[in-house]
Order: C-alpha cells, then sequence, then structure tokens
C-alpha cells in the first residue's frame, strides 16, 4: 500500500524542504522506493539538499505539459536507487500545475513507488492547494515559535476544509535549554493548541545545516541528535511505536566534551 | 445617555432591524451607519434586514432601504409579520433594550476552533473543542466552550447584555459582551479552572463557577 504525503507548514524557513529531504533518504535507507516531488516552484532547493542539483534534466512543468515522460524526469539518487527526485522549475510560471495534474501525476507514481512525498510552497494560496491535492497524509511541520505554531494552526484548519484528515505534526527546530527556561513554547502547549498527533520532535541541530550543504541530509547520522530524530520519524511513518527521545542539553558537561572531542 | 433608535436583532429566520418611529430620518441614518460601522465585516455581504416598522413613512423607510443597498446590503421585502409588531418597538421603548429573542435554538460544534476561522450564530454557541488564538466566536446569545478559549470571543453580539461566556480555561485575547469590550492582560496568567463572564453593573466581570 503506498503513501503520499504532503510536507506542508504555513510559514516559510520552518523545516519543511529539509524534512522532505530527511524523510525521503531515511525511508530509501530503509529499503522503501521513495519519490520526492518539489512543488515549490521558484525556490527550488530539493535538489541542492540531496546533492543533485547539477542532475537535472527535465522538471515538474517539463512532465505536466507532457514535454517529457515522468520517467525521464525523475532524478535518481547518487547513493540509493530506490530514492527518486522529480523537480520543480525556477523559471516556470508556478501556476502551469493545477490541483487535477498533480493528483493525475501522484496516482501514476503511486502504482510504482511505496512513499511519494511533495515539498509544498509557503502560504495557502494556490500553490499549496495544488501541492496538497493528491496527498493521503498531511505533515505539518512547525518551530516552537507563536507565528509558526499560529500559522500551522491555520494550515489545520485549511486542510480540514480540503477534506484531508489524516494530518500530522512535526516540531522542528527545538531549543530544549530555552523550553526549560520557559523562553520557547514546550511540547505541551503546542500540542495542546494543534490538537493533532505529532510524529516527530526535532531539535535545532548545526548538523542539519553542514550536512544539507553537502547534499547529505543528516538523517541517520547517529552523531546528530536531529538525525536521530528524523529517524525515529521515518519509524513512525512505517508504523512502528517509537518513544520520543530526551535530548541532551548543551549543559556545561556537553561543552566541555565537545571541547575535548569526547 | 438615550435609548437605541435602531437596534439589529439576530433571530432564527435572519436579521431584524428595530427602528424607533419618533426618530427622524437623520437621525435613523446616523445610527444605522454607526451600527454597521462598528461592527465592520460582521454582517456578510447581501444580508437582507428585515424592518420592523408598525407606523414609519413610507419615505422613510425607502430611505433605509437606499442606505442599506448603499453599505451592500437589502431590506427583505416580505417580512413575516406576525408576532413581530409594533408592540416589540414599544417594548424597546420602555426598558431600553431588546426584549429577550423569542429564538432559543444552539449552535453545537463538536471540535477544535483554528486561527483564522470564524464562527458566527444569531443564536448561542456550544463549542466541545479549544477555540484557538485568532479564531473569532461571535454570538448573538452566550458562548459555551468546553475547552480552552484563548481566540476573541463576542456574545451577545445584537445587543443581548444578559449574554454570558463560560469556558472550561478562559484565557482569550478578548472578550466581548453585547458592546463592552475587555482585553486580556498582556501577560496572562493560567487560569486553573472554568469561568464565567458576564455583564455586571455596567462592567465585564470573570468569576469563576463549578462544573
Ligand atoms: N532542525 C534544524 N536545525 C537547524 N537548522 C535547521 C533545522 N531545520 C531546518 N533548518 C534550517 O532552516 C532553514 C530553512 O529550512 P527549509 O527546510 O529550507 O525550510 P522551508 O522549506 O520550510 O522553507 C534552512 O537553512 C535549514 O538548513
Ligand atoms: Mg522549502
Amino acid at each position: 500500500m503506498s503513501e503520499v504525503i504532503v510536507v506542508t507548514s504555513g510559514k516559510g524557513g520552518v523545516g519543511k524542504s529539509t524534512t522532505t529531504a530527511n524523510l525521503g533518504v531515511g525511508l530509501a535507507m530503509r529499503g522503501q522506493k521513495v519519490v520526492l516531488i518539489d512543488t515549490d516552484t521558484g525556490l527550488r532547493n530539493l535538489d541542492l539538499l540531496l546533492g543533485l542539483e547539477n542532475r537535472i534534466m527535465y522538471d515538474l512543468v517539463d512532465v505536466i505539459e507532457g514535454r517529457v515522460e515522468i520517467r525521464k524526469a525523475l532524478v535518481r539518487h547518487k547513493k540509493f536507487e530506490n530514492l527518486q527526485l522529480l523537480p520543480t522549475s525556477q523559471v516556470k510560471d508556478k501556476s502551469a500545475v493545477n490541483p487535477a495534474d498533480l493528483m493525475a501525476l501522484c496516482d501514476e507514481l503511486r502504482k510504482e513507488y511505496d512513499y511519494v512525498i511533495i515539498d509544498c510552497p509557503a502560504g495557502i494560496e494556490q500553490g499549496f492547494q495544488t501541492a496538497i491535492a493528491g496527498a493521503d497524509t498531511a505533515i505539518v511541520v512547525t518551530m516552537p515559535e507563536v507565528s509558526a505554531v499560529r500559522d500551522a494552526d491555520k494550515i489545520i484548519g485549511e486542510l480540514g476544509r480540503s477534506e484531508k484528515d489524516n494530518i500530522k505534526l512535526i516540531i522542528n527546530r527545538i531549543r530544549p535549554a530555552m523550553v526549560d527556561s520557559g523562553e520557547m513554547m514546550d511540547m505541551d502547549d503546542i500540542n495542546d493548541i494543534l490538537a493533532i498527533k505529532c510524529i516527530g520532535q526535532v531539535p535545532d541541530d548545526i548538523k542539519v545545516v553542514t550536512s544539507a550543504n553537502r547534499g547529505e541530509p543528516v538523517v541517520g547520522d547517529n552523531d546528530s541528535q536531529a538525525g536521530k530524530a528524523y529517524a525515529n520519524i521515518v519509524g513512525r511513518i512505517m508504523g512502528e511505536d517509537i518513544p520520543f527521545m530526551e535530548f541532551e542539553k548543551e549543559g556545561f558537561f556537553a561543552k566541555l566534551k565537545k571541547a575535548f572531542g569526547m | 445617555m438615550s435609548r437605541d433608535l435602531v437596534t439589529i436583532k439576530g433571530g432564527k429566520d435572519g436579521f431584524r432591524l428595530l427602528v424607533d418611529s419618533s426618530a427622524s430620518m437623520e437621525e435613523i441614518e446616523a445610527e444605522i451607519k454607526k451600527k454597521l460601522e462598528e461592527n465592520p465585516g460582521f454582517f456578510p455581504e447581501g444580508t437582507k434586514f428585515e424592518l420592523e416598522v408598525a407606523d414609519l413613512d413610507r419615505s422613510v423607510k425607502k430611505g433605509i432601504d437606499q442606505l442599506l443597498s448603499k453599505h451592500g446590503f437589502g431590506v427583505d421585502k416580505s417580512p413575516k409579520a406576525d408576532n413581530h409588531t409594533a408592540d416589540n418597538i414599544r417594548g424597546i421603548k420602555k426598558t431600553g433594550q431588546p426584549e429577550q429573542t423569542t429564538v432559543q435554538e444552539m449552535m453545537v460544534l463538536n471540535r477544535t476552533i483554528r486561527g483564522g476561522e470564524e464562527v458566527t450564530s444569531q443564536s448561542s454557541i456550544l463549542i466541545c473543542g479549544n477555540v484557538n488564538p485568532g479564531a473569532h466566536v461571535i454570538a448573538g446569545g452566550s458562548i459555551d466552550i468546553r475547552g480552552k478559549c484563548r481566540g476573541m470571543v463576542h456574545a451577545g453580539a445584537w445587543g443581548d447584555t444578559n449574554a454570558v461566556i463560560i469556558a472550561d480555561r478562559l484565557m482569550p485575547s478578548q472578550i466581548r459582551i453585547a458592546n463592552m469590550i475587555a482585553r486580556s492582560p498582556d501577560s496572562m496568567e493560567q487560569s486553573d479552572f472554568a469561568e464565567r463572564a458576564y455583564i455586571k453593573d455596567g462592567q465585564i466581570v470573570i468569576e469563576p463557577i463549578e462544573r
């Protein structure tokens, strides 16, 4: 049974593309056949996060407009041949793709892949409506920040009105020390407001950025808290019951250990 | 302050516009304008008001019609006359307040009301779920929230000063009852019990309740 998942947020810059890339690689590492679709036209960056920029020949708009077959436009991941990317265009008009087009495309890809994951643009305009059209599941990414949670709340309402009822939450860029000191919203507050099932709590981790720069998502890197958190999310998506981890605090001893390279 | 020359009430069949027949057209016009501007965006475009005018002048009726259509509204030309008669208007004159509406319906919602959402009903509203920040709940009657209220709530929105607001946790950004507004303190203390807000001696007061 294959699943079409849309990764969305409302607010930009909260980690949609990062999440999409990490879930894609993580699921591929677990042997799943995965295709990622970038629908954030004009702000293409999923290819960068996956280190595939120089391999792009065609894009989503070419496929929708019938210039090439899907198969030809898919870019295969260097390391995981069961992971493919359907990139988007940086130059073409974003209104070129409508909800019905994407729905038809998802249904086509469903036949061959275990997971189709769609990276959604920010906002609730047409791009959002298009991105969610073919999805069975929506993953809403938010951050422990009042404005990001507000936007997530709106997006959840919007998804409900579009009859998308299977909605999961990922809270990204958590800083445990700030949560403890009350400077950041805590997980219970966020879950209380958003009231949807939380499948991931990802700490703020510099390794997310450095690994993205190398084009290798951090998932599965056991030296990274975020890497572990993404691997846990992958497991939960595959139906495993994995408890949420306790974050290490950047306390005195942690810093000391780092200083000595421990 | 003198009593209202114009009262807008929510009923089962739509909005009713009650006009004091002793008022002049200028006074009525000013009142209606004020009422509409007090609640911008409150009445959906194209709303038809049922005019309650037992002995209003034809020219005044026409004036009201024109005024409303200027605002994108209209007058319901086929009022269901029977129970809304001149007596109603006299009742208002006496007490200076709209009398209890005959409608005792309640809108019931079993879900979270999320940011950006607006729930409006001319009756009372019962919500089994949270009202989130950025959500608006507007009722002609009272509002009862079986959950946490963090949004904006307006009870008695058409002037019913007897309306109340109840929530398991009352921590809204703003409470309005009839034409009174209470804003939450900038740093909100967490409430640990159910509370009720109502108007007492011309002020919105909040008190804990058992439930
Ligand atoms: N858990 C994290 N820790 C640190 N940085 C992160 C984390 N998640 C995302 N980022 C960074 O935040 C920025 C925005 O992320 P991105 O995935 O592009 O957001 P979106 O696609 O929602 O606009 C990027 O620079 C990314 O590297
Ligand atoms: Mg992005």
